[in-house]
C-alpha cells in the first residue's frame, strides 16, 4: 500500500500539501515545547536541560516503531522508503559544523526558524549565519567537492551493516535510548541552572 | 508514575514484539511480464543526457557508467569513467557483483539504447536494483552534450538555458571534437562555469 506518493495512490501535490500540514503541526510543537529558546539546545550540550534530546529521541523511536509495524502489517513497503545516501567524510565533518553550531548559536536550522516566526532577534542573527554559511559553501564549492563527495557508502542501514534485522535492532535503540534517557535525567540533576 | 517509566512500560514490550516477529519480506523478488512492461512503458529507466554530465563533472561518486557494446568500440570511444560489460557477457559471474547491488546506480549506454535497454531488461528481470539506461544513447549524446544545436530565438527560455547548460558542458567534457578517440578526455580538463541542471531529489529531513 504505502508508500502513498510513491505508489501514486495521491498525487505530488497533495503529497506536497501533506507536507505543509506536517510541518505547521511540526514547528507548531517545536514553539509549544519551547525549542523556540536558545537555551534550550544548547542545554544539551551543557546538561542543564536534556528536552531536546528525549524530544528527538522519543521521535526517533516512535517513528521507527510505526514503520516496522505498518510493515510487519503490510501497509507500507519499507523497500520504497527514501534512506538517505552517506558520504561518510561529509557526514563528520558536517556533523561537527553542525554540532559547534548548535552549541554557538543555540539553534538548529529548524527552531531558528520557529524562534524567528515569533520574533526573537537572536534567531534571525542565526537565519543570517545559516544564508552566510550556505553561500560559502556554494560558492566555495570547487574548493570542498572532493571531501564533500569522498567515501560514499551508497545507502546503508546500519542494521544491515552490522547484520542484525530491523526488529532486533530496532529494540536494542529503545534500549540505548531508555538508557540515555535515564543519563540525561541524570545530568538536569547533577549541572541545574536557575530558571529562564 | 514517572513519564519516563511509563514510556520504558510502552515501548519495551513494543520493541519485544518487532524483534520477535520475522520481517515482512514478501515482495516478489521477479516482475511479472506486466509490470515488466508497465515500466518499460513509462520509461522510467531512463536517465537524461543532462543529469548524466552533470554527474561526470561533478565527479559524483554514486553512480557507474557501463558501456554495453562490444570491447572494440569500447577502446575506440567511452564516456568518461565507463566501464565494458558486453552484453554478450552480460551474464558472467564477474559482472555479478557491478550489476546486483544497491551502493551505485549503473548507467547502461550503447550507441543507441536497443542493446543498453536490453541489458536493462535482463538486469531488471533478475530482480537487480539501481540500473538504468542513458536516454538516446551514445548518439543522442554526441548531438545535445558535445554538439549542442542554438536553439530558435522565439524558443522559450527554458530552452536557451537547457542549450547554455549542454554547451558548457560539452566544453568541460572535451565537446566539438566529438568521435574521434579521446578516451583519456576526462573530467581533467578545464572547467568552464557550469550551472548545474536542477537534479530531482528528495528532500531530506532534519530538524
Amino acid at each position: 500500500m504505502g508508500p502513498l506518493s510513491v505508489n501514486e495512490l495521491i498525487s505530488a501535490n497533495t503529497n506536497l500539501f501533506l507536507a505543509f500540514i506536517i510541518g505547521i503541526g511540526f514547528g507548531f510543537v517545536l514553539e509549544q515545547s519551547g525549542f523556540s529558546s536558545s537555551r534550550k539546545l544548547a542545554g544539551v550540550f551543557y546538561g542543564y536541560d536534556t528536552v531536546v534530546l528525549k524530544v528527538f529521541f522519543t521521535a526517533a523511536i516512535t517513528a521507527m516503531l510505526g514503520l516496522l509495524f505498518f510493515s510487519l502489517f503490510g501497509w507500507i513497503d519499507l523497500n520504497l522508503i527514501y534512506v538517505n545516501p552517506t558520504y561518510l567524510t561529509s557526514a563528520i565533518v558536517g556533523g561537527m559544523i553542525m554540532g559547534a553550531g548548535f552549541i554557538i548559536g543555540g539553534y538548529c536550522p529548524g527552531t531558528s526558524f520557529c524562534g524567528a516566526s515569533i520574533g526573537k532577534i537572536d534567531a534571525f542573527v542565526f537565519i543570517g549565519g545559516l544564508f552566510i554559511g550556505i553561500l560559502i559553501f556554494a560558492l566555495g564549492y570547487k574548493i570542498w567537492d572532493g571531501m564533500y563527495l569522498a567515501k560514499f557508502l551508497g545507502f546503508p542501514k546500519i542494521s544491515q551493516t552490522i547484520g542484525l534485522s530491523d526488529g532486533v535492532f530496532a529494540f536494542l535503540l529503545i534500549i540505548v535510548a531508555l538508557s540515555m534517557f535515564r543519563v540525561a535525567e541524570w545530568a538536569e540533576k547533577k549541572f541545574p541552572r536557575e530558571e529562564y | 508514575m514517572k513519564p519516563l517509566r511509563l514510556l520504558a512500560l510502552f515501548i519495551i514490550p513494543m520493541g519485544l514484539i518487532i524483534a520477535a516477529v520475522p520481517q515482512n519480506k514478501t515482495k516478489p523478488y521477479k516482475l511479472t511480464a506486466d509490470q515488466l512492461l508497465g515500466e518499460a512503458n513509462t520509461r522510467t529507466q531512463y536517465i537524461t543526457p543532462e543529469t548524466v554530465a552533470d554527474m561526470i563533472i561533478k565527479k559524483d561518486p554514486s553512480f557507474q557508467l557501463i558501456d554495453v557494446r562490444n570491447k572494440d568500440d569500447f577502446e575506440k570511444f567511452s564516456l568518461p569513467g565507463a566501464i565494458n560489460i558486453p552484453v554478450a557477457d552480460l551474464l558472467s559471474d564477474k559482472f555479478t557483483d557491478i550489476l546486483n547491488q544497491d551502493v551505485k546506480m549503473n548507467i547502461f549506454y550503447s550507441n543507441g539504447t536497443i542493446t543498453a535497454n536490453e541489458a536493462w531488461m535482463v538486469t531488471r528481470q533478475l530482480g537487480y536494483k539501481n540500473n538504468l539506461v542513458l536516454e538516446g544513447g551514445l548518439n543522442y549524446w554526441f548531438d545535445v552534450i558535445l554538439n549542442p544545436q542554438k536553439p530558435a530565438s522565439t524558443s522559450p527560455d527554458e530552452e536557451f538555458a537547457k542549450y547554455d547548460f549542454r554547451l558548457s558542458a560539452g566544453k568541460a567534457l572535451g565537446g566539438g571534437m566529438a568521435v574521434q578517440s579521446n578516451q583519456n578526455q576526462s573530467t581533467e580538463s578545464a572547467k568552464p562555469a557550469l550551472q548545474s541542471a536542477p537534479k530531482k531529489k528528495k528532500a531530506a529531513g532534519g530538524c
